[in-house]
């Protein structure tokens, strides 16, 4: 991070510093630092003179404190990311979370103080996606305090780009009107032999009975009608609610392919850069966008029948899956049950059964052993000639529609223009 | 025996700032020798020992103890280990920093009295700075290099093969594969060139022929394989808006970039195209800017004068960068952190040209190689621009 440059006018500075240092307990020893899991003690001394620097002296830090916070952070993000990449990310340390999220809440008060609220979100954002929660979610917290003070809409970029070739007119458009440049392939017909059931708001019992317990796909409707989202959600509101948020978006066609990569950008550029723009394909893709933007998990619901599993409703992962035509998900199965809830855009989803998983070809790497080689719409018969011995469900997913995929269930899905889904992955 | 005249550069990180001192800055500066001068170093992150002419020596912030009888050193964040003519031993940080090596030492092992390769080898197997301290290798695998990544391990063969194991998620293992190896494997695609070292970063690696070709694979996350990096040019195109910076970047190198296909993992060795005659540059002062034929220089350590030579040596790796050597008298660093602030690096001067080598990133894991020359040494450092850059010693 560059040292601190010129804040905005004192008075602008100085009452923004007040809000944002009210988020923090008022006394340093509030702040204890306390950590669920054993960390190197090499970093304790970090964060606790980083502490020091926050509690004297009072009122907003000067230069010299400032840059030496945005320092602390800068050291401490930097050795706690080697941490969260020397394991699986299920095996990484609690501690060493909250302290990659201790790194990123001084960082983000350097830059507060610094007068620059945007690169303050974007790493309070870094806190939310790689760290564990700190000081009573304090990250969560200091970005509600901060969106107020960014610009709205299309805010200015971090980064500014060479202008692509952004289609004209779009602001305020209705997806669906979109000008694309040329025809996408039509949809895939959909054989009635092969197609899934429809039920309209069954009961619980019936769902459990008929298709939780025989582990059967089923496309539920009139469950999401009265979801804030079918009368909320747009390009634009997703622009006005969180454009200036850092969120992680897949790059490349699908994640089986070479070039296939993850990169971290605001959900601002991804529209501009994605959706409204599709030079090439990205997909905000499998992240838990709801626990980082909690405005917007308030126009969603959870389906009722999740109440048949066993689990418990905050073990319920709810992922986001925001992006333009043409993304997909190759032939993968999951661990758990799936509610796919479709909000905007149209989806081809093709579901196999477990039961056929050797006629699938799974990869044998440890990585990719949940995910089948072979291309569903265009899969080399030569290379997998079993393939066409697997029996296969398939529907085109609407908006309005939740598509029940059950426990280790197969499936593929290609969006057929831009699209938003929610997932409930349950047990 | 006199030593010969050195120094050791410093840049970056120090072990008082990871105390939360105020530290040195981040422009080069010496390593205060003593009159005994430093011979070798291991840096860890919050401390490093030293060889100096009258023994090794652990230095942290505000503190430095004596390590009398002990020969090598291997530390990491965690715990020392320390090598001397009968045994190694391992203690715990706060023991070691200390000099408490008079405590119960978390591990011991006794050593035969036989001419040894260097640490992290150990007779039979070798050596790591954490639990459990000591792993056999098998014993047909003569080795007589090891380096040590965070999650891998390379050997260097009797007859110049390598052999590499451990976590392959980031391609560290040269296969091809993302796959894990519980025991050593040869890497074939190295097979037929026999290497002279190798050297590990936190998950990166690289290896350097007889004939003087350095290889290098794994993760290039931040550029550390000297490959394009999709990070290090948003990194700089972040940097131009913040800092308002003019780079002096040429046309053929931007344009370059634009179509340049990124690499985040490299999983089969790479031959990296390094230039071979080297420039005298002239000197200059660290944040200034230097325009050299295809190079772009940041606000990064100092310019100096340097010699070209056409062998390259490996000087080690930091966790997320690494560090080889054009012959005697060049060293060449990517440094993932090139711009702001500098990764941790030493490079050591010698006026009668005896030696040139460097101390890579203070990282958990690293390694460092040192290889004799004639000439003055200096560091080149890769900018956020993926080509090497002169800092300098």
């Amino acid at each position: 991070m560059a040292a601190a440059g010129g804040a905005e006018g004192a008075d602008g500075g100085s009452a923004l510093w007040a809000e944002v240092r009210a988020l923090l307990p008022r006394a340093e020893e509030g702040l204890t630092l306390a950590l669920s899991g054993e960390v190197e003690g090499c970093v304790l001394p970090l964060l606790r003179r980083a502490r020091a620097l926050l509690y004297s002296p009072p009122g907003p830090p000067g230069a010299a404190a400032a840059a030496a916070l945005a320092r602390f952070s800068d050291v401490l993000r930097d050795y706690s990311w080697e941490k969260l990449n020397a394991v699986p990310w299920r095996e990484v340390g609690k501690g060493w979370r909250q302290v990659y999220a201790y790194g990123c809440l001084f960082g983000a008060l350097a830059e507060v103080a610094a007068g620059r609220p945007q690169a303050a979100v974007r790493l309070c954002d870094l806190g939310l996606l790689l760290g564990a929660a700190v000081l009573d979610n304090v990250l969560a917290r200091l970005v509600r305090a901060l969106q107020p003070r960014l610009p709205r809409g299309t805010a200015p970029r971090d980064r500014p780009r060479p202008p692509r070739g952004s289609l004209p007119g779009v602001e305020g458009e209705r997806p669906f009107q979109r000008v694309r440049p040329e025809r996408p392939p039509p949809p895939p017909a959909v054989q009635p032999e092969e197609a899934i059931p429809h039920l309209h708001c069954p009961s619980l019992e019936h769902f459990r009975d008929n298709y939780l317990i025989p582990e059967r796909p089923v496309v539920l409707e009139g469950v999401m009608n009265h979801w804030p989202c079918m009368k909320k959600w747009s390009v634009d509101y997703f622009r006005q609610v969180a454009g200036c948020r850092t969120v992680p978006v897949e790059l490349g066609a699908r994640y089986t392919d070479e070039e296939w990569s993850q990169q971290l950008m605001t959900v601002n550029d991804f529209i501009s850069q994605y959706i409204m723009d599709e030079n090439s394909v990205g997909y905000l893709a499998q992240h838990q966008l709801f626990d980082q933007i909690p405005e917007l998990k308030e126009d969603i619901s959870i389906p009722d029948y999740c109440c048949l599993g066993e689990g418990e409703e905050d073990d319920i992962t709810i992922n986001a899956w925001f992006g333009p035509g043409g993304t997909i998900s190759p032939l993968h199965q999951d661990p758990q049950q799936n509610f796919l809830a479709q909000v905007l855009g149209r989806k081809y989803i093709r579901l196999y059964s477990p039961q056929d998983s050797e006629n699938l070809y799974p990869h044998e790497s440890q990585i990719l052993h949940n995910t089948s080689q072979v291309d569903v719409e265009d899969p080399d018969l030569v290379k997998f000639p079993n393939f066409t011995k697997a029996a296969f469900q398939s529907c085109i997913l609407m908006p309005g529609q939740i598509l029940f995929i059950p426990v280790k269930y197969w499936h593929y899905v290609r969006s057929l223009e831009l699209s938003f889904s929610v997932s409930f992955w349950w047990s | 025996m006199a030593a010969p005249a050195r120094a050791w550069l410093v840049f970056g990180f120090s072990p008082e700032e990871a105390a939360g001192e105020p530290g040195p800055g981040l422009a080069p500066r010496r390593l205060e020798a003593g009159p005994e001068g430093i011979l070798r170093v291991w840096p860890a992150w919050s401390y490093v020992v030293v060889e100096t002419g009258a023994g090794l020596e652990v230095r942290s912030a505000g503190l430095r103890r004596r390590l009398p009888g002990w020969a090598e050193a291997l530390p990491s964040e965690t715990h020392l280990v320390l090598r001397g003519p009968a045994e190694a031993r391992a203690w715990r940080r706060e023991a070691a920093v200390t000099g408490a090596l008079q405590d119960e030492p978390a591990w011991s092992r006794a050593l035969p009295p036989e001419p040894r390769q260097p640490l992290p080898l150990l007779p039979g197997g070798f050596a790591t700075p954490r639990p459990p301290f000591f792993t056999a290798l098998p014993a047909g695998l003569r080795a007589r290099r090891l380096a040590l990544g965070t999650e891998h391990a390379l050997a260097l063969g009797a007859a110049g093969e390598v052999f590499t194991w451990g976590g392959g998620r980031h391609g560290q293992l040269g296969h091809g594969t993302l796959e894990s190896e519980p025991q050593p494997r040869l890497v074939e695609a190295l097979a037929g060139v026999p290497m002279w070292a190798v050297a590990a970063g936190g998950w990166h690696s690289a290896s350097i022929s007889e004939a003087g070709d350095l290889y290098m694979w794994g993760w290039n996350e931040s550029g550390q394989l000297a490959l394009p990096s999709k990070a290090l040019v948003e990194e700089r195109a972040q940097d131009d808006v913040c800092t308002g910076n003019a780079k002096l970047v040429p046309r053929q190198e931007q344009s370059a970039a634009k179509d340049t296909p990124f690499i985040s993992i490299q999983a089969f060795p790479a031959l990296l195209d390094l230039p071979q005659d080297l420039e005298e540059v002239e000197s200059s002062t660290p944040g200034a800017g230097v325009n050299m034929d295809s190079w772009d220089m940041g606000t990064s350590p100092a310019l100096t004068r340097h010699v070209g030579s056409s062998t390259w040596w490996p000087r080690g790796c930091g966790q997320r960068r690494w560090c080889a050597g054009p012959g005697p008298p060049t060293s060449v660093c990517w440094s993932r952190e090139a711009l702001e602030p500098p990764s941790h690096g030493c490079c050591q001067e010698e006026d009668e040209g005896e030696l040139c080598s460097t101390r890579p990133a203070p990282r958990p894991v690293r390694t460092w190689i040192e290889a004799a020359g004639p000439r003055r040494g200096s560091c080149l450092a890769q900018t956020p621009r993926a080509a090497p850059e002169i800092l300098g010693c």
